[in-house]
């Protein structure tokens, strides 16, 4: 992940200045938490604890920083780019999911993942894109009990049962 | 005792016996595959244990939890790759040892120093949990806050790359569990008008995601890391003279690990990190330490096995994770309708003699799998990662999906899993905001009550002599590794 090679930013400043942003854009958003009448907040507001948190967030992170401030950080070679494609393959599967059903969505990933990640033996995947979300949709719809919205496969399979 | 008694009759059932040794096997071979960590199967496995009883679903958790800090040491001999973090140190002196030819003899001493390591810590579980849990009978809200706080303040010393690090991680997971109804006003915070936020945001995707998401996406970076196997004939056992050369540092390392599986937040990689390193401060002879000293295995193993029973003593005493894996198994409890704490002994006398029984059980049968299947248990390396990956994540997805069914959780686990591995880049670990979540609604709830009972006068927290004790220990915790860092600059 890390090339070895010393970058002139001090460590953790970048990581802290997002971690400050952060903070602020949580404390910005906690102003927009309703008032509970006083009888019923006994004077703790339901903001009051999400702000206390937001405030030892920021204070850890200055001190992280501080620690940090004359150590130089190395340089982070970037993800390599299978990872951007697993992270978009990840969203895709949620996607299908919503959209298309359960089974698709286990059968696309199946099939696409290890394609992805370089397997070369077609059969085997292929196998594996079918065998697979099979044997997961069985375990959790039929054995356990897990509801899951009819999909395309599911309906196709319902029609031709 | 009719406690016990119910629960030797409930481990005369076969099929609760059965559970428990699906478990080990379970836990051995997840623990044995590299990048598979117990933890991640335990929160991978937790929404299979829904429809259980929670008594066979807390043994099959527990079991696989033991097994599984074992699995990690036959990697870590024979692959030079930890299977698991608790087993980063046996590698240290397990694959040089393996690469002289001896990888049977490290196996042996492992699984040994293992199941030693492992049943002294359930005997510690079986006596310690019960007398905290009596101390802690009458603890009111403002000792359970400072405890908690405590709790909290011990992820300063825990892995990851510096101490402000994980108080960070801790301190997000505790700002997570704010999301959703306020339970004293019934006011919504950060639901931004997403209903199913209303309850807040469920530990589990987010414990997937942060442990199996991430993991799978690290895994996708190291597509081109080829692991050479060595090879072994069959697994030994180590021989008196190897006994009383390792026996103090087995022993030894029961008790360190042991203390530090008692302490909040710790586990078992630190403990074996300490049990490796009092191995080789204790050795007369230094020399083979890091080119295959038999020491060098039986003090970390010996001293992460001791870790598990004891995590789970706070785990089960107070409701305060022991580590990260008793983190997800004290998330189980509560899935299951069971409050972790002093009044689970009372309630639940029976539970805790299940889970004393399900890891005394699982102890002996991976020392037994150790002896006789670590040759097939290594072989999980062969499975091509590119078709194991896809599977877990597919699992991960189903697994958080299943518990409320609903496709919010599925992309919170995601959005947990990104998360978990930009933050894993920039030396933030999953564990402290795992534990902030579980500990948050406790921070949160008894904070809030001890302020009203102290009218809001901070000042009454010091006049409680467990509260002062417990931020005297915060305080200790949070500064001594600030001034660590100053020093080392």
């Amino acid at each position: 992940m890390e090339s070895g090679r010393v970058s002139r930013v001090p460590r953790d400043i970048v990581v802290g200045v997002l971690i400050l942003a952060f903070c602020a854009v949580a404390y910005w958003i906690s102003l927009s938490i309703k008032q509970a009448p006083s009888a019923l907040a006994q004077n703790v507001q339901p903001s009051t604890f999400p702000r206390l948190v937001i405030g030892v967030i920021a204070i850890l992170t200055v001190v992280m920083m501080a620690i940090g401030f004359r150590r130089a950080d190395r340089t982070r070679a970037g993800p390599a780019l299978t990872v951007y494609l697993t992270a978009a393959m990840m969203i895709g599967f949620i996607l299908v999911f919503q959209h298309l059903g359960i089974l698709a969505a286990m059968a696309t990933f199946a099939f696409c993942g290890p394609l992805l990640w370089g397997a070369k033996n077609y059969l085997a995947v292929l196998l594996f894109a079918i065998l697979f979300p099979a044997a997961v949709y069985l375990l959790f719809a039929v054995i356990l009990g897990v509801y899951f919205e009819p999909g395309i496969i599911e309906t196709a399979i319902g029609k031709f049962l | 005792m009719d406690a016990f008694l119910s629960s030797l009759a409930a481990f005369a059932d076969p099929g609760l016996i059965g559970i428990v040794l699906v478990g080990t096997i379970g836990g051995v071979l997840v623990g044995a595959m590299p990048g598979l960590s117990s933890t991640m199967a335990t929160a991978l496995l937790l929404p299979f244990t829904l429809t259980m009883e929670p008594i066979p679903a807390i043994a099959l958790l527990s079991s696989l939890y033991c097994a599984g800090t074992f699995g990690g040491s036959i990697t870590a001999i024979l692959v030079n790759a930890p299977g698991a973090p608790p087993a980063a140190a046996t590698a240290f002196d397990g694959f040089p040892l393996a690469q002289k030819g001896f990888a049977g003899k490290a196996l042996g001493l492992a699984a040994v120093s293992s199941v030693t390591g492992g049943i002294f810590s359930v005997l510690v579980l079986l006596i310690a949990a019960p007398l905290l849990s009596r101390v802690a009978y009458n603890f009111g809200p403002p000792e359970y806050f400072a405890l908690a706080l405590f709790g909290l303040s011990m992820l300063a010393t825990i892995s990851g790359e510096n101490a402000m690090k994980n108080l960070i991680g801790g301190a997000f997971g505790v700002l997570l569990a704010t999301v959703g109804m306020d339970f004293t006003t019934g006011v919504e915070r950060f639901t931004f008008g997403v209903w199913e936020l209303s309850e807040g945001i469920h530990f589990i995707p987010v414990m997937i995601g942060l442990f199996a998401g991430a993991e799978f996406l690290k895994q996708a970076g190291k597509l081109n890391l080829k692991r050479v196997r060595m090879t072994m004939d069959a697994v030994l056992l180590p021989t008196w003279q190897e006994i009383r050369k390792c026996g103090a540092t087995i022993a030894r390392s029961c008790g360190i690990g042991s203390f530090i599986g008692l302490l909040p937040a710790e586990g078992g990689t630190v403990a074996a990190m300490m049990g490796y390193n009092e191995a080789k401060r204790w050795a007369k002879d230094k020399s083979e330490f890091g080119k295959g000293d038999l020491r060098g295995i039986a003090g970390p193993e010996a001293a992460n096995n001791a870790a598990t029973g004891a995590a789970m003593v706070p785990t089960l005493a107070l409701g305060i994770p022991g580590s990260a894996t008793t983190a997800i198994i004290l998330g189980a409890l509560l899935v299951h309708g069971l409050r972790p704490g002093p009044h689970l002994f009372t309630e639940q006398p029976t539970l805790l003699y299940s889970i004393f029984l399900a890891m005394l059980i699982a102890n002996l049968t991976f020392g037994v799998l150790g002896f006789i299947g670590a040759k097939a248990f290594a072989r999980i390396t062969m499975i091509p990662i590119e078709f194991l990956w896809p599977a877990v994540f597919i699992l991960a997805c189903i697994g958080s999906y299943a518990l409320e069914q609903s496709i919010l959780d599925v992309w919170i686990m995601v959005a947990a899993g990104i998360l978990g591995f930009v933050l894993a880049r920039y030396g933030f670990s999953a564990a402290p905001i795992i534990m902030g979540l579980i500990l948050g609604e406790l921070v949160e709830g008894s904070l809030k009550q001890s302020l009203i009972i102290f009218d809001h006068n901070w000042w009454m927290f010091l006049e409680r002599p467990i509260v002062l004790v417990f931020l005297s220990l915060t305080l200790a915790s949070v500064v001594l590794p600030v001034i660590g860092a100053l020093r080392r600059r």
